[in-house]
């Protein structure tokens, strides 16, 4: 069993499981679908039988609590990402202003097999936000205004944006150059309930020569094309805010060969029903992330760092920098 | 040709670097070796203060542009090498100053610091944008244990390159002054050990910032990996050298090696991928 544990804490396989670790980061370049995980999986796996062999076997690693910090904190590291990885969930939202969160908002969901957080408790109205830019549209900060209910019946509102994300059950929400214009329409078909709902246009000011959807009404098969005039202020010379409370909008409607441009509260008669433009809101696009690892991923990386420089203070405090101990200085294993 | 503020004091800080460049180049001539000044090492100081100098000018140079453009020397290749140039001189005289075993072999190291220095003066000093990105406070911690990190590296590759030359006659002559190759590989391995460990922190923190700036910590972008293959590379070698005898010669290819890969994350990769560091969608 000893040399087995031997065998497997050799230097040498920790080497070989470096070089495949790797061909796997290689491989894994640009997250690539067609790329298996297990290229990162297997080295990973190799590495760490490789180094709980050698922190049981290894008397350099083992008597040393530095560097048993270090290897135990590599190990830990190796298991949390993998607990990671069959915890998370990744997705984007779009929400628009006045709209409550809901987990049927989320799209492009990638998720982990053990994913089990509690997004249904998850709850929030997303507001109005702002977003700064310098000349030649480069992005500044973005202000997006979120609202939570509070347990003691009242509601926070919070101010998030770029690199301060809102954090609610472990989900964190970013905010991301997505975002964009939403006309809120009501149709009235010729039989039945109105309905109101609101139809996303494309992403602004990245797509504002395109600001266009479509949108076919329940139990027709009319083909309604929306196309967005917008006047949002928006200019490459100067600095500029992009803010819905700033922004205009008509919008033209075509349905078949009949176009008409509606403003805000008008209405149009379309061959099933009526449809009127209610009002322009705006809708912001969330990265969501989840991953509980990430706090311990933190504190277990930097105890393990930590401990590689208490032992290589250690070390190197015990003789002279520029010695010329040439008999020890050169052997394998010195330093 | 427009000049802008913070060009003179550019210049005049690498007029410094030149002149430290010159003075410790002087200082392994063999034919010099009976000089007065060389033998009582005279000409160490004169390097170590062209190199001081160098950083002062350097600080004002960052400092003017940084009050001209409203924000410190982060983003574009212009701003990179200036501040690298400051940083590397700082933390190299620091060492230079305190590990008089290395003195020599700033020939090297500040020839390599031209390859910096030469490619600045070739940049427009073109005004950046500050992405949104950019407030946040991990970033300090990630630029700054990065400068250590590439500063460490550089000191190994002066001990790395004077392991190399040595194999020659000419290079054993220049570099006559130094310690055994034994006692300059054990201490170009001590700087890399401490590499190890800044680097280590650098990726850290970069994780950190990047959670709280792109909301995830690692997504193997083209800057993550070719950080990943560097701090890889840095403890490969590490182990090759717990693991095999490597001659002197064999070490200082290593560690140049790494800090090569090093030299194309930080210089290289950042500016040929639109990788989370761009930060400008």
């Amino acid at each position: 069993m000893v040399q087995i544990l031997q065998a497997l804490a050799s230097l040498k396989l920790t080497l070989l499981g470096m070089v495949l670790l790797g061909i796997g980061a290689a491989l894994s370049y640009g997250n690539p679908e067609h790329v298996s995980v297990w290229v990162l999986v297997a080295p990973l796996a190799l590495l760490a039988i490789n180094l709980a062999a050698a922190i049981i076997t290894n008397p350099r690693i083992n008597r040393q609590p530095g560097l048993l910090v270090f290897h135990v904190g590599l190990l830990g590291m190796v298991l949390l990402a993998g607990i990671g990885r069959l915890t998370h969930l990744d997705a984007h939202l779009e929400i628009a202003q006045g709209q409550a969160f809901s987990p049927e908002l989320l799209m492009d969901v990638r998720e982990g097999p053990w994913h089990a957080g509690a997004l249904d408790k998850v709850a929030f109205t997303q507001g109005r936000f702002t977003v700064d830019y310098a000349p030649e549209l480069r992005r500044g900060l973005t202000h997006s205004q979120v609202f939570m209910p509070q347990p003691d019946g009242s509601v926070l509102e919070v101010d998030v944006g770029d690199d301060r994300p809102l954090v609610l059950e472990r989900y964190r929400f970013y905010t991301t150059h997505n975002k964009g214009f939403a006309p809120v329409l009501t149709w009235i078909p010729a039989d039945g309930e109105a309905v109101s709902g609101r139809v996303h246009m494309p992403s602004y000011p990245l797509f504002e020569y395109k600001q266009d959807n479509h949108w076919t009404p329940p139990g027709t098969e009319e083909d309604i094309k929306f196309w967005l005039q917008l006047d949002t202020g928006m200019t490459l010379e100067d600095s500029w805010v992009l803010d819905g409370r700033n922004s205009r909008g008509v919008l033209v409607v075509t349905s078949g060969d009949q176009r008409v441009e509606l403003k805000p509260g008008e209405e149009t008669r379309l061959p099933h029903g009526r449809l009127r433009f209610d009002y322009l809101t705006t809708w912001m696009g969330y990265r969501v992330f989840y991953d509980p690892t990430i706090q311990w991923l933190f504190f277990v990386s930097v105890a393990g760092v930590f401990g590689l420089g208490q032992f290589f203070w250690k070390k190197l405090s015990l003789t002279a920098w520029t010695d010329d101990d040439s008999e020890t200085a050169n052997k394998r294993g010195s330093v | 040709m427009n000049i802008v503020a913070e060009q003179p004091w550019l210049w005049a800080g690498l007029l410094a670097y030149l002149v430290a460049t010159l003075v410790a180049m002087w200082g392994l001539s063999p034919r010099l070796a009976g000089s007065e000044s060389v033998q009582s090492r005279r000409h160490e100081r004169v390097v170590l203060g062209a190199i001081a100098l160098g950083v002062l000018l350097l600080t004002i140079a960052i400092a003017v542009r940084w009050v001209r453009i409203g924000h410190g020397p982060w983003l574009n290749l212009f701003e990179l090498l200036m501040s690298q140039l400051w940083s590397l001189g700082l933390i190299y005289a620091l060492l230079y100053w305190r590990l008089p075993g290395l003195r020599p072999s700033a020939a090297i190291v500040m020839l390599v610091m031209w390859i910096l220095g030469s490619w600045v003066l070739l940049l427009e000093p073109a005004d950046s944008h500050f992405p949104a990105t950019y407030y946040n406070f991990w970033k300090w911690f990630h630029v700054g244990l990065g400068k250590i990190f590439l500063a460490l590296m550089l000191a190994g590759v002066g001990l790395g390159g004077v392991m190399i030359l040595r194999r020659t006659e000419r290079g054993r002559q220049w570099f006559r002054a130094m310690p055994t190759d034994a006692a300059i590989d054990k201490l170009a391995w001590r700087l890399m050990m401490l590499a190890l460990v800044f680097d280590s922190l650098m990726l850290i923190t970069g994780a950190v910032w990047a959670q709280d700036a792109w909301g995830r910590y690692w997504a193997w972008d083209a800057l993550e990996t070719s950080a990943f293959f560097t701090w890889l590379l840095l403890a490969v070698g590490l182990h090759v050298r717990l693991s095999f005898k490597v001659p002197p010669w064999l070490s200082g290819v290593i560690i140049i090696s790494i800090f090569a890969l090093a030299f194309v994350t930080y210089f290289g990769t950042p500016y040929i991928s639109p990788s989370a560091h761009k930060g400008m969608v």
